[in-house]
């Protein structure tokens, strides 16, 4: 699967996308298992920006979000011997991704230090060039890093609620809530920009 | 109605948002992937090899050891040679420079004929850029000395630890002092605090770039700043908090060294190699005087780790249970390694024939009663003396 695929596959994930995805994603693992490395390479390929993107949208720090993606494939690399194939690999990456921006977010807002260094939101001329939406990535910064994480989850990494809630230890009910407040919040904030 | 399609639309733009720079992260994150990767799949081989080959040929010289006359001679000699015949004292060191060690039984230097110097007391000392002068920290003071011991100058704070010496001037000396990293000029005057906070790793100046210092935030976020201007460089996050910093000689790489694993990043804090630790905890880590070589030490051996090329994989130079330091010769040549459990120091040949030299007897050499306890710290083995402040 191309970067290209992978993009389509973002925009809309059905059922059975999703099944023929994780089936070729299960021969690539198992490639990679046996110590392949054109299939890491793959593999590498077809979840990289979607880690470094869930990342980065969560911790607004592109610098952070690169290791944050980068050790989590690390990690996964180092366990890969013992992942069940049963299971799809984009998800276990995401939650590793999710769960290590949530403890970085934390982390710097606990740090008198960093809470001095201005978040990584580029200007609206930089947005255009790279072709992503400035208003919108400035107002999920603004959400709280538990609610940011929920939203891009869902709608970055494509999990259902029911998957956020395993994946974030959450009753489900809690995640249905936090996603209702940020896309009220979200919003709110985009409707008084366009003000 | 007007609220669902509001939702959807919001939802569309969430599901098309992009994050900076996606291609060039995929480009640059791909070979450190990759390396680690190469890393398991060596380890793999190894792993498969042990069980194939490896463990009936240890029981089939196990037996031969422990059944033959031969096989007796042999063990006896690879005992004699590192554990049981070492050198009795520090007779010569096997490279040029001098050797700093610290620890219950004061501040000494170790030339390279094995002549001991007591500088007086302290439980930690650095060098000097050029070996003209050590920083001794220990009962709540930090004093300048020369190498034969006279103090230069000393000033008073509580719990006085690691400092280390800017390098190639010696402008500047960064310690910590209860929890806080503090820095004060080379001749012991304005001396200030830097940050507060910081993890209990020594500090490591950025050789040749004045006057930018590593340290360690707690709980585990490593800072490089400007010491003068405030100014942080760049700084990165860990999951575990590091145990050492260390930069190599040209100022190009950062060792950064937690118990699961060695980092090695670039000046501008991308991460170029990521080495695991796969025999227990790292203990100590050290990076060759020309930054071509990495040295580090699990509770089991000492491997050395090429880093010309990304594709190198460790070798083990010694196996020593229990060691504990790691010092590189100025030479790039032997890696001094302190094994408190045998009272030893054992030299190993990095590069070329594998040698091994042991001395032993070390803790009471340096004025220390029990080994494992009072075993003196290793604080570097410098340069010859040249020229500048320091």
């Amino acid at each position: 699967m191309s970067a290209t695929t992978e993009t389509v596959t973002v925009a809309r994930s059905t059922p059975a996308r999703r099944r023929l995805r994780r089936r070729s994603d299960l021969a690539v693992i198992r490639g990679a298992q046996a110590g392949r490395e054109a299939d890491l390479e793959e593999l590498f390929r077809r979840h990289w920006r979607r880690a470094y993107r869930a990342a980065y949208l969560i911790v607004h720090d592109h610098a952070a979000a690169e290791d944050i993606a980068q050790e989590a494939f690390v990690a996964a690399i180092r366990t890969l011997d013992r992942f069940d194939r049963r299971r799809p690999f984009g998800p276990w990456l995401g939650r590793i991704v999710t769960n290590r921006a949530i403890d970085w977010t934390r982390a710097r807002t606990a740090r008198r230090e960093f809470d001095q260094e201005p978040q990584d939101v580029p200007g609206p001329r930089a947005s255009a060039e790279l072709g992503y939406s400035d208003e919108l990535v400035g107002a999920l910064a603004s959400l709280r890093p538990e609610h940011r994480a929920v939203v891009v989850m869902r709608y970055v990494l494509e999990y259902t609620p029911g998957e956020i809630a395993r994946a974030l230890e959450l009753p489900r009910g809690t995640v249905n809530s936090r996603l209702r407040r940020a896309l009220d919040a979200l919003d709110a904030q985009l409707r008084e920009l366009e003000r | 109605m007007i609220g669902r399609r509001r939702d959807r639309a919001t939802e569309r733009r969430l599901r098309a948002l992009r994050a900076p720079h996606e291609s060039q992260t995929q480009w640059r994150a791909w070979p450190v992937v990759s390396a680690v990767y190469s890393d398991r799949s060596v380890r793999r081989q190894r792993r498969s090899w042990v069980r194939v080959g490896l463990v009936p040929a240890v029981i089939l010289i196990a037996g031969v050891l422990a059944l033959t006359p031969a096989g007796a001679t042999v063990h006896r000699w690879i005992v004699q040679t590192i554990v049981a015949h070492p050198r009795p004292q520090l007779v010569s060191l096997p490279a040029s420079g001098r050797i700093l060690v610290a620890g219950p039984g004061g501040a000494w230097t170790v030339a390279a004929d094995g002549s001991r110097h007591r500088l007086g007391p302290g439980s930690e000392a650095t060098w000097s850029p050029h070996g003209l002068y050590i920083a001794v920290a220990g009962a709540g003071q930090l004093s300048a000395l020369t190498p034969t011991g006279t103090t230069v100058w000393s000033v008073a704070r509580p719990d006085v630890r690691q400092p280390r010496w800017f390098g190639p001037n010696g402008y500047r000396v960064a310690y910590l002092s209860a929890g806080t990293l503090r820095v004060i000029a080379g001749d012991g005057t304005g001396d200030r605090a830097l940050a507060n906070d910081v993890g209990g790793a020594a500090p490591a100046w950025r050789p040749a770039h004045a006057y930018a210092l590593g340290y360690v935030q707690r709980p585990a976020t490593i800072v490089v700043r400007d010491v003068d201007t405030g100014q942080v460089a760049w700084s990165r996050h860990l999951a575990s908090a590091p145990q050492l910093l260390s930069w190599s000689a040209d100022g190009s790489r950062l060792l950064v060294l937690t118990p699961s694993a060695a980092w090695l990043f670039d000046g501008s804090g991308r991460l170029v190699r990521h080495l695991a630790a796969t025999a227990g905890p790292f203990r100590a880590g050290a990076l060759s005087p020309n930054g071509a070589q990495l040295a580090l030490l699990d509770d089991r051996a000492v491997t050395v780790t090429g880093l010309t090329r990304s594709s190198s994989s460790p070798r083990v130079v010694l196996t020593a249970p229990g060691a504990r330091q790691l010092a590189w010769s100025p030479d790039n040549r032997w890696i001094l390694v302190s094994w408190p459990p045998a009272d030893e120091w054992v030299f190993v040949h990095a590069a070329g024939v594998p040698r091994v030299i042991a001395m032993s007897r070390i803790a009471e050499q340096f004025g220390a009663q029990r080994p494992v306890r009072g075993f003196p710290s290793l604080e570097g083995w410098c340069c010859a003396a040249g020229g500048g402040f320091g």
